[in-house]
């Protein structure tokens, strides 16, 4: 078990990540990088990337208390080595979230207010679920409901929308690749840490997995408020990057993410390649570790 | 001080303080001396040979070390839990990781002087008075009392080993004292915060002040047990260890903490 775990002492993170993909960068991008005119400028739009935004920092909120909580009740030192790591790495994701809020506009005054006001209850109860375990110093689930369900529905929500951002937002796809490199790491702690303690722990199978199914169901909740509610901001957002590009004398381009065209595809079938893309992953990731994948409602 | 210059100064003072407690801060810091030093240490600096008594009190005194910087990682990372504000969280969750760095170079400093399984003997080889501290002070974070949790841990701990790191400091091998160079700098960043949010909530809540009198009172004891202890270990003169007390006690009196 020591020997994975050597893999994510401080100093390895020190040269992997702020010696490493965050050097010269403030707040995950270049210093001189901002939202592009056509987010800022456009109503619709900006509240659209609010939304979204607001969606990804209280995910990370409820990441950087559930990882700090955790700490406590490790079982040993190398485990609560790396969960330190990923204690100031979610509280950085925390603090580039609030940032670009910031710089969409949002007055720190207001903050709580518009995180209020967008937030998905779906994904507050997510993060309820999760942190029910964390207070009661559930190891085992606490790290299957942090590293491998909310560490891997980040992961795939990070990775679509960079692929949806590189071009048209070159500063938020930057800082999305630096919370992307992290959750790689978040996510293969759960998957290396927790096979062994499921199996000494057969016990706590069935609640374990009650709990992914849980947090399963209010996940591709979440993503149904955002998708089915936002297809008109969406929308708007593409008919302005097409007239941009237009006028540059572009022709549209394709934005591929598993078999999908995020560029063309409509909010459903978003949607729908997001949920299958996260679900396979979990099914994957929890089958390494020994737990069986349930099957969630449909929303 | 008119009411309007006065609620400037205020919104000016958190934005500061937004801006000191922010991960960005903490990362354009550490980069200065984190960089090209693996485990605290410029890799051109040669292993020290050292007398065998000597060895002896360098592996106490970082056992002793090691608990204390356990204690923190515990500590701030519970604490991140009931944490007033979000500003706070991110401030605590920066001293997390610095606390697991500190306790990780100082057990690779004891891999270098041949303990050779540091994590699983430290607590045996600590002094009983800090053990007793650590306790004390988780007990505070278990039960989520923030200012004894604060004043224990970023006031009363830290500034303990503050002091004590920068005496040994004066004392140690070139690689030792490389490592405790770095962690004193995160050690003002810790105590930092620590005299800044007790000192706001000391200004309004004038009640507090006796009740954490009360147990810096209880600690004391402890704390300056452990001074005598660890500086035996480190074999600094009699003569020079009021000094070490005396940094110590400096830093609780600017919270209006006298003896």
């Amino acid at each position: 078990m020591s020997d994975f775990l050597n893999a994510y002492s401080i100093q390895t993170w020190l040269e992997s990540c702020p010696q490493g993909y965050l050097m010269d960068t403030e707040y995950g991008h270049a210093a001189d990088a901002r939202e592009p005119d056509l987010v800022l400028e456009n109503p619709v739009v900006r509240q659209e990337a609010i939304g979204t935004t607001v969606q990804l920092l209280v995910g990370e909120r409820a990441a950087l208390a559930a990882s700090s909580g955790l700490i406590n009740a490790a079982p040993d030192h190398p485990s609560k080595r790396f969960l330190a790591t990923q204690t100031l790495d979610e509280a950085r994701h925390v603090e580039i979230f609030t940032q670009r809020l910031y710089d969409l506009g949002v007055k720190k005054a207001e903050l709580e207010d518009v995180i209020a006001a967008h937030a998905s209850p779906h994904l507050v109860r997510f993060a309820e679920v999760l942190l029910e375990k964390v207070d009661k110093g559930d190891f085992v689930a606490g790290v299957v409901g942090q590293n491998i369900v909310l560490e891997g529905l980040a992961f795939s929500v990070f990775e679509m929308m960079h692929a949806g951002n590189v071009e048209a937002n070159p500063k938020f796809a930057q800082t999305l690749a630096g919370t992307i490199a992290d959750e790689r790491r978040h996510v293969g702690f759960g998957e290396n840490r927790i096979g062994s303690l499921i199996k000494q722990h057969p016990e706590k199978r069935p609640e374990i997995e009650q709990m992914q199914k849980d947090m399963s169901y209010h996940m591709l909740a979440t993503f149904a408020d955002r998708f089915r509610g936002q297809a008109a901001a969406m929308e708007e957002s593409r008919r302005i990057s097409r007239d941009a590009a237009a006028q540059r004398g572009e022709g549209a381009k394709s934005q591929q993410w598993h078999g999908t065209d995020l560029a063309s595809a409509d909010p459903a079938e978003l949607e729908a390649v997001l949920a299958d893309t996260v679900l396979k992953e979990f099914k994957i990731r929890l089958d390494r570790i020994g737990l069986e994948y349930q099957t969630p409602e449909r929303p | 001080m008119s009411l309007e210059t006065e609620e400037v100064h205020a919104r000016d003072h958190e934005a500061f303080l937004e801006e000191v407690h922010s991960f960005e801060f903490w990362f354009q810091s550490v980069e200065g001396y984190l960089s090209h030093h693996p485990y605290g240490v410029d890799p051109e600096t040669p292993l020290p040979e050292l007398e065998d008594a000597e060895r002896a009190s360098l592996i106490a005194s970082l056992s002793t070390y090691c608990v204390g910087e356990a204690a923190a990682l515990d500590g701030a990372s519970g604490m991140i839990a009931f944490a007033p504000n979000h500003a706070a969280k991110i401030f605590l969750a920066t001293q997390v990781a610095d606390e697991a760095r500190h306790l990780e170079v100082m057990l690779h400093r004891l891999a270098e002087l041949g303990v050779d399984d540091a994590r699983a003997t430290f607590e045996a080889r600590a002094h009983p008075s800090l053990i007793a501290f650590r306790d004390r002070l988780l007990e505070f974070v278990a039960a989520r009392d923030w200012e004894a949790s604060v004043f224990a841990q970023n006031v009363i701990l830290e500034s303990m080993e503050f002091a004590a790191f920068h005496s040994h400091m004066q004392t140690a091998d070139p690689r030792t004292s490389q490592i405790l160079s770095g962690v004193l700098k995160d050690e003002r960043r810790h105590m930092g915060f620590g005299e800044n949010d007790l000192g706001r909530h000391l200004a309004h809540s004038p009640g507090a002040h006796e009740r954490l009198r009360e147990i810096k009172h209880e600690l004391d004891p402890l704390v300056l047990a452990t001074f005598e202890e660890s500086l035996d270990a480190i074999g600094l003169p009699r003569g020079e260890r009021p000094e070490v007390g005396r940094l110590y006690l400096e830093t609780v009196a600017r919270l209006g903490f006298d003896t």
